[in-house]
C-alpha cells in the first residue's frame, strides 16, 4: 500500500521518535541535594514579547540570586535550585502538556507559572490536582477572586482589570475636581480580553466620577495603522486619551499621536509604556505619558534591583509586572523555608497566609490576592513613576498637562 | 488469508484496544496527556484527509472549524448537558461547512489552499467582533470537572466513529466517486458523478468532525479566546501530518500523526531553545529526500469496487429525433465560435461533423454534453430540454462523451474506471456489465491495471468503455480516431460500427475522411462557427464550398 | 475633507501592503515557489536594519544598499540548494507547489529560530524620519510616504523590467510555461533562480523600509507572509501591477473601513474583500485563468 521508501522512512521517525520519548525519562535526582523548579514559559509565538521581558529574565535573576548565597534554605541545609525548563510556544496545549511532563517525568518539587492570562488559566486546574503552589503573577483578569476561591493553591499578583481601571478613574476624577483636566475622556481598547474588561470597567467608573465618552473604540490585535482611529478620537476633542492598548500599539500610537502633534492634557497607553523599550524608543518624549503599572522608584531596594537585574540579564526590568515577579519568588522561598521540608500543600497554604519581606516591602495576601498593587505610572523624567492608588505609600503627584511633543 | 493467520490477527487487534481502551488506567499524567496529542491530532487528520485526499483540495481551515467547536463548547458548556453541547458543535461546524464549502465551486490549487486559510482567519475576525460588541466579553471561561481519562475517552470514541465512517465512506459509491473527481473533475462529471455535492457533502462532513473535536478539547483548557481556539498553527500541523502518513488511504494519516507528535514532544523537551532550528530542518529533510515529492505520497488507496449498478433499459428505437439541436450560438466574450447551428439526430445513426480546425466542433460538442452554456438557442435529447443543466444531469440522461485530448482517471484501475460511471446510473434494466463493455473495447486482460499506465490507443478504448458504461443513448465522439495507425484505425472504425448495430446513436467529430466515410449517414461541415454543408459524405465532401474551407479559397 | 483623509492614509497604509507583497509576486508568481518563509525573511531584514541603525548609526536608506545584495545572494542560495531540486522533479504544477510550501514551511522554522537565538522574542522598534507631512490637509508620517514611494517605484521599475527587456520577457514566458520556455531555449533554472534571488532583494527593500515604522518581533513573520499571499492572490498570481493595485485597495478598504464603520471590522472587512474577490474573479483581479 505504500511506497517503499514512505514506509521506511515512517519506521526510522517512529522509532528514533520512540528512543527520545522514553531517553527522556527523568533522571532520578536525590532530592535531599537539590531542590528541583520547572516551568515553561513562553519562547516562541506571541507571547514571546511579554514573557521575555518580564518573566523569563526575573525567573533567570531569582535562581542565580538564591544559588548565589548558597540556595534555599531547608532545615539546617540550604540546597541549591536546579532549573528544568520548557518552551509552552504561546500554545495552551503545550503548556498543559509541559506541565504533566514536569510534574511527572521531571519529578520538580515546585512549578513556576507560565505568562499571561490564557496560559495561567489552561494550567490552573492541572497545577490545583497536582497540588503545586500557582504563582499567577502575570495574569490580570476580573475573575481573579473567583479563582483564587477555586484554587486554594493559586495565588494572584496583579490585581483585576476592574482596578486598574478604577484606579485610573480615581486618579482622573481627582484632576478633574482639582480643575486641572475637563470631563472630556476619548478612549480606544484592544479588541481582546484584557482590553475589552479594562474599557467596560472604565466605562463604569469614568462614568462614576462624571466623565464623558466621546469617543469609545476597540480595534482588533494585528492592526497595523491606527492614525485612521486615532485621527476620529482627536476629532472629539478630549481632554484625556485613554488607550488600553498591547505593545505594538502602544509604541505606535504614541508615534502617530507625535505626528499628529495631538497633545491632549493627559495621555495615556495601555500596556508597554510600562517597558524600558518605551523609554528607549521615546526618549525625551516619554516624559508625562501615563501607562498601566508604575513603581516606586525612590525606594532603595527597587533600585538595587534595577542594578542587579540590569548586570544579570543585560536589560532593564518593567516597571509594572518584572518586581512583582521577583517579589512572588521571594514569597515563594520564604515560604519553603518557614515551611521547612518540600511539601507543596504546606507550602502554598504559607503563601496565602503569611507575611514576608521583599524588594516592593511587605506582602500579605488577602484572600490569595496581593492587595498593594499600582495601578497608574507616569514616565516623569525618565523613570515610570507610580501615581495610584494614591493611598499606597510611595505614590507621586501627576504632572498634568502632559509636556507638548518634541 | 488462511484460519490460524486470520485468528492471530483478531487477537493482535483486539489486544491492541483493549490497551488503547485501558491506557488511562496506567498511564502517568504525563503520557496520558501524550496519547491525548495523538488522539485529536489522528481525528483531525483523518478527518481532513477524507476531504483533502481524494479531492487533492488542501484545506488550511481545519482550526476554523476546531476553533468553532471550542468556542461552542466554551458558549454552551456550562448551561447545557455535554451531549447537547458535542450536538451543538457539529451543528455549527456542519452549517459554516456548508456556506463556505461552495466556495470549493469556483477555486482549484492553490488559490483554494489559501481561501481556506483566509476563511479561518476571516471567521476569527467575525467571532472576536461578535464577542466585543455583542457579547461585551472576549474570552469564554470553562469550568468542567472533566479529567484527563474522560477527554482520553471521548477522543478515543471520536477516533473509532471517524474511522469507521471513513471506512464506509470507502465502501461507498461515494468513495470511488470522490477519487474520480480527484483524479479528473471534468470526465466524472460527464460520467453522472455531482461533483459539487459530492465535494461539498465530504467538506461538511470532515467539517463537523473537526468541529466536534475542538468542543471536547475546549474543557481542558479553561480558558477559550479566537487566539486560543484559532490558533492557524494546528491547520499546518495537520496538513503536515497528513500528507506525510499518507492522505489517500484511511489508516495513511494516522501513522504520520503518530511520529511526528512525538517528535515534538522529544524536540520540545530536549532541545527547549533551538525547537525551531531543528524542527525546520527536520521538515526540509524530510521533504527533499521523498523521491516522488509529497504529491507522490498521496498514492492510491485501495477501496473495493461497489457491486455495479441496476444494468440499463434497452435503447428505444423509432422516428422521432432523438437529438434536435436548434440555433445553437456560443459566444466568448465577442469570439463567435458556434453561431446559429441546427441540426438533428435520429436514433440509430451515425451523424459526422467536420471542418477545418478552428471551426467551433468542439465547442459545439462541449455545449450538448454540457460542459459549457450555449449564448442561445435549444437543444433537446428525447424531448428533453438540455440547455442550462450540468454535465453530470446530461451524463445521466443517457448523453456520453469522449475527450479530443483523451482524459482517464490516472490513479483509477481501469475497471474503477469504468465503475466510475456507473456509480449514479438512474436508468433500469439490463445491460452490458463493466467486464462486458472492456473486453467489447478490447481491454478485457487489463482490468486491474492503472491507467496512467495504459498506452494511448488503450487510453482512447478505455475512454470509450467508461462512457458506454453510461448506458447512453447518444454518444460525442471527439476526434476518436486521431493518432491511429492504420490496423488501429481499421479495429476502431469496426469497434464504432458495432455500437452502432447494438443500438447506439453517436456523433462524431473526424478529421478522417476514411472514417467518415465508412460510417456516416450524413454529415455536416462546419466553417468558423457556422455550418457551410450538410449531406451524404460523397455529396459534401466534393461540395468546393467544403474544398476551398479545408484548402483555402486560392488555392481550391 | 474626510474623504482625502481616508484615501491617502490608505493608499499611504496600501503602499505598505504592496511593498510587503512585491518580492512575493515574484517568488510565487515567476519562479512557482509558494514562500511560506517569505514573512520570516523580512523580519529578518527589519532586524538587520534595527542592528546597523543601533549599532553603527546607520541610516535604513543606506542599509538597503548592504541588505538588498545580501538578501539575494542567501535567496539565490537557498533556491539553488533546495529549491530548484524540487522544481525539477515536481511532475506538475500543483507537485511543484506542493513540495514548495513544505519546503519552505521547514525553512521559516528555520529562520524564526534563528533570529529567536540571536534576539530572543520581545518586541523591537526604532525611529526614523517619523516627521509629519500634511499634505492636502491630511497628516501623513514621511517614513510611511517613504514606503509608499518605493512601492511605486520598484513596483513600475520591476513592472517596466519585466515587460521592456529580453530578460524579463523569458522571466514572464516561464511564469506562463516552464517547458514551453525550455523549448526556446530559455534557461528555465538559471532564470527562475534570478526572479527567486530578485524576489528576496525585494523583501529585503519591503523588511528595512517598514522596521522605520513598525515594532517588530522575532514571531511576527507569519502575519506578514499571509498579508502578501493575500495581495498576491488577491491582484492575480504573477501579476506586478496587479499587486499594487491589490495592496492599495487593501489599504483603502481597511481605513475607510476603521473611520466609517467601526474600526473592530477592519481586517474582517479585509478578508472579505479577499474572499469576495476570489469568489468572483477565482484567478485574482487580474489574473488569467489557470490552463
Amino acid at each position: 500500500m505504500f511506497s517503499a521508501n514512505r514506509r521506511t522512512l515512517l519506521r526510522v521517525a517512529g522509532l528514533a521518535a520512540l528512543a527520545g520519548t522514553l531517553w527522556t525519562f527523568p533522571s532520578t535526582a536525590d532530592a535531599q541535594e537539590k531542590i528541583r523548579i520547572g516551568y515553561a514559559i513562553s519562547k516562541t509565538g506571541p507571547y514571546a514579547g511579554g514573557a521575555g521581558i518580564t518573566t523569563l529574565p526575573n525567573y533567570e535573576l531569582w535562581v542565580k540570586d538564591v544559588n548565589a548565597a548558597g540556595g534555599i534554605k531547608l532545615g539546617d541545609k540550604k540546597l541549591p535550585i536546579e532549573v528544568v525548563e520548557y518552551d509552552d510556544r504561546s500554545s495552551s496545549e503545550e503548556a498543559v502538556k509541559a506541565i504533566e511532563r514536569l510534574a511527572n517525568q521531571d519529578k520538580v518539587d515546585f512549578i513556576l507559572s507560565p505568562w499571561g492570562t490564557g496560559l495561567n488559566l489552561a494550567v490552573g486546574p492541572t497545577l490545583n490536582r497536582l497540588g503545586y503552589p500557582h504563582l499567577a503573577v502575570t495574569s490580570v483578569t476580573d475573575k481573579a477572586p473567583e479563582l483564587a476561591k477555586r484554587w486554594s493553591n493559586a495565588t494572584f499578583w496583579l490585581g483585576t482589570s476592574a482596578q486598574i481601571s478604577e484606579g485610573l478613574a480615581d486618579l482622573l476624577g481627582k484632576l478633574k475636581s482639582e480643575g486641572k483636566i475637563g470631563a472630556n475622556i476619548a478612549m480606544v481598547s484592544i479588541a481582546d480580553q484584557f482590553g475589552i474588561e479594562l474599557s467596560a470597567a472604565g466605562r463604569e467608573a469614568f462614568k462614576k466620577h462624571g466623565f464623558k465618552l466621546g469617543y469609545d473604540k476597540t480595534y482588533p490585535m494585528g492592526t497595523q495603522d491606527l492614525q485612521p482611529l486615532l485621527k476620529d478620537a482627536i476629532a472629539s476633542n478630549p481632554d484625556a486619551f485613554i488607550a488600553f492598548s498591547y505593545p505594538p500599539d502602544t509604541i505606535a500610537l504614541t508615534e502617530q499621536a507625535q505626528l499628529l502633534k495631538f497633545n491632549p492634557k493627559v495621555f495615556y497607553v495601555g500596556v508597554g509604556t510600562a517597558f524600558p523599550l518605551y523609554k528607549g524608543k521615546f526618549a525625551a518624549n516619554s516624559d508625562g505619558v501615563m501607562g498601566i503599572g508604575g513603581w516606586n522608584a525612590e525606594s532603595p531596594q527597587l533600585k538595587e534591583y534595577l542594578a542587579r537585574h540590569k548586570a544579570a540579564t543585560g536589560k532593564e526590568p518593567d516597571r509594572w509586572a518584572s518586581s512583582i515577579t521577583y517579589a512572588s519568588l521571594q514569597v515563594l522561598q520564604q515560604a519553603i523555608e518557614k515551611v521547612g521540608k518540600l511539601d507543596r500543600t504546606a507550602v502554598a497554604a504559607e503563601i496565602r497566609a503569611g507575611t514576608f519581606e521583599t524588594i516592593i516591602g511587605k506582602v500579605k495576601l488577602k484572600d490569595g490576592l496581593l492587595q498593594e498593587v499600582w495601578n497608574v505610572g507616569q514616565w516623569q523624567n525618565g523613570e515610570f513613576y507610580a501615581l495610584a492608588p494614591t493611598s499606597l505609600p510611595g505614590a507621586r503627584a501627576a504632572v498634568v498637562p502632559k509636556p507638548q511633543w518634541q | 488469508m488462511t484460519g490460524p493467520v486470520r485468528i492471530l490477527l483478531w487477537c493482535a487487534g483486539l489486544a491492541l484496544a483493549a490497551c488503547l481502551v485501558t491506557y488511562p488506567l496506567y498511564a502517568n499524567g504525563y503520557y496520558l496527556a501524550l496519547g491525548i496529542s495523538v488522539l485529536y491530532f489522528t481525528i483531525l487528520a483523518t478527518a481532513w484527509a477524507m476531504f483533502s485526499g481524494p479531492t487533492r483540495y488542501i484545506s488550511l481551515a481545519t482550526v476554523a472549524f476546531f476553533g468553532l467547536g471550542a468556542y461552542t463548547a466554551a458558549v454552551l458548556g456550562e448551561t447545557m448537558p455535554w451531549p447537547v453541547v458535542l450536538l451543538a458543535a457539529a451543528g455549527v461546524g456542519a452549517l459554516t461547512a456548508a456556506i463556505t464549502g461552495l466556495s470549493t465551486l469556483r477555486l482549484s490549487g492553490i488559490y483554494f489552499v489559501i481561501f481556506s486559510f483566509g476563511l479561518a482567519e476571516l471567521i476569527r475576525q467575525l467571532v472576536i467582533w461578535y464577542e466585543v460588541n455583542i457579547h461585551k466579553s472576549v474570552g469564554r471561561y470553562l469550568f468542567s470537572a472533566v479529567t484527563q481519562d474522560v477527554l482520553y475517552w471521548q477522543l478515543l470514541g471520536l477516533t473509532a466513529v471517524v474511522f469507521l465512517v471513513g471506512w464506509m465512506l470507502g465502501r461507498s459509491r461515494y468513495g470511488l466517486a470522490l477519487r474520480a473527481i480527484g483524479a479528473d473533475e471534468t470526465a466524472a462529471s460527464h460520467s453522472g458523478i455531482d461533483a459539487t455535492r459530492i465535494k461539498l457533502g465530504v467538506f461538511i462532513l470532515s467539517a463537523t468532525f473537526m468541529a466536534v473535536t475542538g468542543a471536547v478539547m475546549a474543557p481542558r483548557w479553561t480558558y477559550i479566546d479566537p487566539a486560543i481556539a484559532f490558533n492557524p498553527t494546528i491547520s499546518f500541523q495537520v496538513v503536515i501530518m497528513a500528507l506525510l502518513g499518507g492522505a489517500g488511504s484511511l489508516f495513511g494519516p494516522v501513522l504520520g500523526v503518530i511520529p511526528l507528535v512525538l517528535l515534538f514532544e522529544v524536540l520540545t523537551a530536549t532541545l527547549p531553545n533551538h525547537f525551531s532550528i531543528v524542527l525546520g530542518v527536520i521538515f526540509v529533510f524530510i521533504v527533499m529526500v521523498l523521491p516522488n515529492g509529497v504529491i507522490g505520497l498521496f498514492g492510491a488507496g485501495r477501496w473495493r469496487v461497489p457491486a455495479g449498478g441496476p444494468a440499463a433499459a434497452p435503447a428505444r428505437a423509432g422516428d422521432a429525433p432523438l437529438l434536435a439541436v436548434d440555433g445553437v450560438s456560443k459566444s466568448f466574450s465577442g469570439l463567435r465560435a458556434v453561431d446559429g447551428v441546427s441540426f438533428t439526430v435520429t436514433p440509430g445513426e451515425i451523424i459526422g461533423i467536420i471542418g477545418p480546425n478552428g471551426s467551433g466542433k468542439t465547442t459545439l460538442l462541449n455545449t450538448l454534453s454540457g460542459a459549457l452554456r450555449p449564448s442561445s438557442g435549444t437543444i433537446r435529447l428525447g424531448g428533453i430540454v438540455l440547455n442550462g443543466m450540468r454535465a453530470h444531469q446530461i451524463a445521466r440522461l443517457g448523453l456520453a462523451r469522449t475527450f479530443q485530448l483523451v482524459r482517464v482517471m490516472p490513479d483509477l484501475t481501469v475497471a474503477e474506471n469504468v465503475a466510475a460511471a456507473r456509480l449514479f446510473s438512474t436508468t433500469n434494466g439490463s445491460g452490458a456489465t463493466a467486464s462486458e463493455l472492456l473486453d467489447l473495447v478490447g481491454l478485457g486482460k487489463l482490468q486491474e491495471a492503472p491507467a496512467s499506465e495504459l498506452t494511448y490507443i488503450d487510453q482512447k478504448r478505455l475512454e470509450l468503455a467508461r462512457a458506454l458504461a453510461l448506458q447512453p443513448r447518444l454518444v460525442l465522439l471527439d476526434e476518436w480516431l486521431a493518432g491511429l495507425n492504420p490496423s488501429e484505425l481499421e479495429t476502431g472504425i469496426a469497434l464504432i460500427a458495432k455500437l452502432r448495430d447494438r443500438g447506439l446513436t453517436i456523433i462524431m467529430v473526424e478529421h478522417v475522411m476514411d472514417a467518415i466515410r465508412a460510417l456516416c449517414s450524413h454529415c455536416i461541415v462546419m466553417n468558423a462557427g457556422s455550418v457551410i454543408a450538410r449531406g451524404a459524405p460523397e455529396a459534401v465532401l466534393s461540395d468546393p464550398k467544403v474544398v476551398a474551407a479545408y484548402l483555402g479559397g486560392d488555392d481550391a | 475633507m474626510l474623504l482625502v483623509d481616508i484615501i491617502l492614509p490608505g493608499l499611504v497604509l496600501g503602499g505598505m501592503y504592496a511593498l510587503i507583497a512585491l518580492g512575493l509576486t515574484l517568488q510565487y508568481g515567476v519562479a512557482r515557489i509558494m514562500n511560506l518563509s517569505y514573512g520570516e525573511s523580512l523580519v529578518a531584514a527589519a532586524f538587520g536594519a534595527f542592528s546597523l541603525y543601533g549599532g553603527l548609526g546607520l541610516s535604513p536608506l543606506a542599509a538597503l544598499l548592504l541588505a538588498v545584495p545580501v538578501a539575494m545572494v542567501l535567496n539565490w542560495l537557498l533556491y539553488r540548494l533546495l529549491l530548484e531540486r524540487l522544481m525539477r522533479r515536481g511532475k506538475d504544477r500543483g507537485a511543484q507547489e506542493i513540495d514548495s510550501i513544505l519546503v519552505t514551511f521547514g525553512v521559516l522554522f528555520v529562520i524564526q529560530g534563528a533570529m529567536l537565538v540571536a534576539f530572543g522574542g520581545q518586541y523591537y522598534s526604532y525611529s526614523y524620519l517619523s516627521i509629519p507631512l500634511t499634505i492636502m490637509g491630511s497628516t501623513l508620517a514621511v517614513n510611511r510616504l517613504v514606503a509608499l514611494l518605493f512601492a511605486a517605484l520598484v513596483g513600475g521599475a520591476v513592472y517596466l523590467a519585466l515587460t521592456r527587456t529580453r530578460i524579463g520577457t523569458a522571466v514572464r514566458a516561464i511564469a506562463v510555461d516552464a517547458n514551453a520556455a525550455r523549448l526556446v531555449g530559455i534557461d528555465v533554472a538559471a532564470l527562475s533562480g534570478l526572479a527567486f534571488a530578485f524576489g528576496g532583494g525585494l523583501v529585503a527593500v519591503g523588511g528595512v523600509l517598514i522596521s522605520m515604522f513598525l515594532t517588530f518581533n522575532a514571531a511576527m513573520g507569519v502575519v506578514f507572509t499571509m498579508k502578501a499571499l493575500v495581495v498576491v492572490i488577491m491582484g492575480g498570481v504573477g501579476n506586478v501591477i496587479g499587486a499594487l493595485v491589490a495592496g492599495l485597495l487593501l489599504g483603502v478598504v481597511e481605513t475607510a473601513v476603521a473611520r466609517l464603520v467601526d474600526p473592530g471590522l477592519t481586517l474582517a472587512a479585509t478578508y472579505a474583500l479577499f474572499l469576495g474577490v476570489l469568489v468572483i474573479k477565482p484567478t485574482g483581479l487580474f489574473g488569467r485563468a489557470a490552463s
